[in-house]
């Protein structure tokens, strides 16, 4: 492959180093959860909990009661099912995630309801958005599923998503909704995962209610929360993230599908969604905090440059030891509850809006430079600027003054600028 | 292994030139972001998800210069507030639309719009019309049409395919296009230091007008 360079110049080469992929922790061999798990699944395997060779004798236990509750499950209350669902990893298998999801969140069986086909949903206005975004999704199915039962499965998750828009149509469909709704729909099947869906997007304390808003103001609201849990946690790390600018933007994947999109073994992201599904709504974001902090190294190490930091961050290496980021996370919760936290985050928030009114103000300042700069539009935008209040008005006086002498020294510059443009 | 891009202890530091990359849902943002930094189409690409970042180092006249590509979400919902933080000190724009869709063409004006809004007006900017590999000629959108419109801004067109081997060269162009450009109207633009970029620095490009008629791909 060849560079091409528009003006000519054969000096010019690249080097491809776009990528900047994520470092792994070589210490992740110190975690705590079921190795085998790690070990067989790759990114690819759907099925990674079948064939065993070894297994942790803690969760051979666990599977053996899990079997057990589950013969007879009206006799298991909901506390034993969440115990299950946090404690070391999670609920094990898809077979019995299948059964227990529903049950954490309080799904009955008269709620699952026959779908209705895809013909009677498609004049929903979100319909071209849902379709695109669930045609993008093949990385979330099983490789080597065949083709006409992908198809299928896609066509389903279209329908979900839609249904559950159209049951509550105050809520807005984003982008990352589908990554929850495949992981529900791949688990526990086109029946069960509506219901399921309804709940996780609807209600006061429903986890992903409010992503769905009109705009993501409470979203980012809720994952600037993230920022002070780290900062009582690791100063260090945390004057270095701010140093950065880098924001929270490379958590927001995160947050809005549960990791689903983020995370490249689907293992990985059932395990997480054990928990999430009988945690707080605000957990998951005490997770990505966890999740920051167990980086700390590699962030410590990273430039102190927002582009290099977002890149670090936002590309998740494949041996994060997520039973010991759980454990992090639930302590993290226990120690900073979320009402201990608002008066730092309304701090934050403060500084932010600063910030971003003195970045306004800097754009206004360009703009009106340029328009005093005199390009074509200039004597148009004059009696635009003039009914703007006064000091503005001096500004821009003072500026057409110094056009006038740089016009007048230097005239032939400003005709080839205006070539340019 | 150590990179022969890392910065050598007693020399300058590497320019950076920051792009943004704008448009519709689905046009191809992240594929042609993608083809640009690695060299090969994203496969199983997916919806992007608030703003990803991609960079690659070019050599222009034997400096080597770090372009950082910002690939934004293409639903509305992502742009208010939470893209807007991206817009600062961003040196170029690419407004990207898909030939085979012209809603997404019909788009370009609001892009316009937000990009004006964050005072990129004097910006380099470039027009892509992207998956010229898809459809039928009639089917597609009429170069001419979007000439027009890229005229009309004063920014060149291309009409490439991130997807076609051939058509890599093209995306090559799209990108050391606004690269040249960043770098002719140096010392302007140097490095990414912030508030460096005073407003007393008068912007005079040197270069060439672009004639945009030559960028367009011949893949019809």
């Amino acid at each position: 492959m060849e560079s091409i360079s528009p003006d000519g110049d054969s000096g010019d080469k690249y080097t491809i180093n776009g990528d900047c992929s994520p470092t792994s922790n070589k210490d992740s061999n110190s975690l705590n959860h079921a190795k085998n798990i790690d070990d067989i699944s790759t990114p690819s395997e759907l099925k990674f909990d079948e064939d065993f060779e070894f297994e942790d004798p803690d969760v051979t236990k666990k599977r053996k009661e899990l079997e057990k509750c589950l013969s007879n499950p009206d006799v298991v209350n909901l506390e034993q099912w969440v115990n299950f669902a946090k404690s070391k990893a999670g609920l094990i298998s898809d077979e019995y995630r299948r059964k227990i999801w529903p049950l954490l969140v309080g799904v009955t069986q008269e709620e699952m309801t026959e779908p209705p086909s895809l013909d009677e949903l498609s004049t929903h206005p979100e319909y071209n958005q849902v379709v695109l975004d669930v045609n993008r999704s093949l990385k979330r199915f099983p490789p080597g599923i065949p083709y006409e039962q992908r198809v299928a499965l896609q066509d389903q998750l279209t329908v979900l998503i839609l249904r559950v828009i159209m049951k509550y149509p105050h809520l807005k469909y984003y982008q990352g909704y589908h990554d929850v709704a495949i992981t529900l729909l791949l688990v526990c099947g086109d029946k069960a995962s509506f219901p399921l869906l309804c709940r996780l997007s609807y209600g006061p304390s429903a986890p992903l209610a409010p992503f769905m808003q009109t705009t993501m103001q409470p979203t980012q609201h809720l994952l600037n929360y993230m920022l002070p849990v780290i900062r009582r946690a690791d100063e260090r790390l945390s004057d270095c993230l701010e140093k950065s600018g880098v924001g929270t933007m490379f958590a927001l994947p995160w947050y809005l599908t549960w990791f689903g999109h983020s995370l490249n073994r689907y293992a990985d992201v059932v395990r997480l969604y054990d928990y999430f599904l009988c945690a707080a709504p605000l957990f998951p974001v005490y997770v990505t905090a966890a999740l920051v902090l167990h980086r700390a190294p590699d962030v410590l190490l990273c430039d102190c440059d927002m582009a290099m930091m977002h890149c670090l961050l936002s590309r998740l290496p494949d041996d994060l030891p997520f039973e010991d980021i759980l454990v992090t996370a639930k302590k993290l919760y226990d120690e900073n509850d979320p009402t201990d936290l608002e008066p730092e985050v309304a701090a934050l928030e403060k500084r932010e809006e600063q910030q971003r009114r003195a970045d306004e103000e800097r754009m206004r300042r360009r703009a009106a430079e340029r328009a005093g700069r005199g390009r074509a539009g200039g004597w148009r935008a004059l009696p635009a600027a003039l009914r703007r209040p006064g000091p503005r008005r001096a500004a821009l006086a003072l500026a057409a003054a110094l056009l006038a002498v740089y016009v007048y020294y230097r005239p032939d510059l400003f005709r080839e600028r205006e070539d340019d443009l | 292994m150590s990179e022969p891009n890392e910065p050598v202890p007693g020399l300058k530091q590497k320019k950076v030139f920051k792009i943004i990359v704008l448009g519709d849902s689905g046009v191809g943002k992240t594929c042609l972001t993608y083809r640009f930094c690695e060299g090969q189409f994203l496969d199983k690409s997916e919806a992007t998800i608030g703003v990803d970042f991609r960079e690659r180092t070019v050599r222009i006249r034997n400096e080597d210069i770090k372009l950082q590509l910002w690939d934004t979400a293409g639903q509305e919902r992502f742009r208010k507030s939470m893209v807007q933080h991206y817009y600062r000190n961003v040196h170029a724009v690419v407004i990207v639309y898909d030939v085979t869709k012209p809603e997404t063409f019909h788009s370009i004006a609001n892009w316009m719009q937000e990009v004006e809004s964050h005072g990129l007006t004097g910006a380099p900017r470039v027009l892509v019309g992207n998956k010229c590999d898809c459809g039928t000629p009639e089917s597609r959108l009429a170069t001419t049409y979007a000439q027009r419109l890229a005229d009309k801004h004063g920014m060149p067109l291309f009409e490439t395919s991130a997807l076609l081997d051939s058509e890599c060269d093209n995306v090559e162009s799209i990108f050391m296009t606004l690269a040249h450009k960043l770098y002719s109207k140096q010392p302007l633009r140097v490095l990414s230091v912030e508030g460096e970029r005073g407003p007393r620095l008068v912007t005079l490009s040197r270069q060439k007008r672009n004639n945009s008629s030559n960028d367009s791909c011949l893949c019809s």
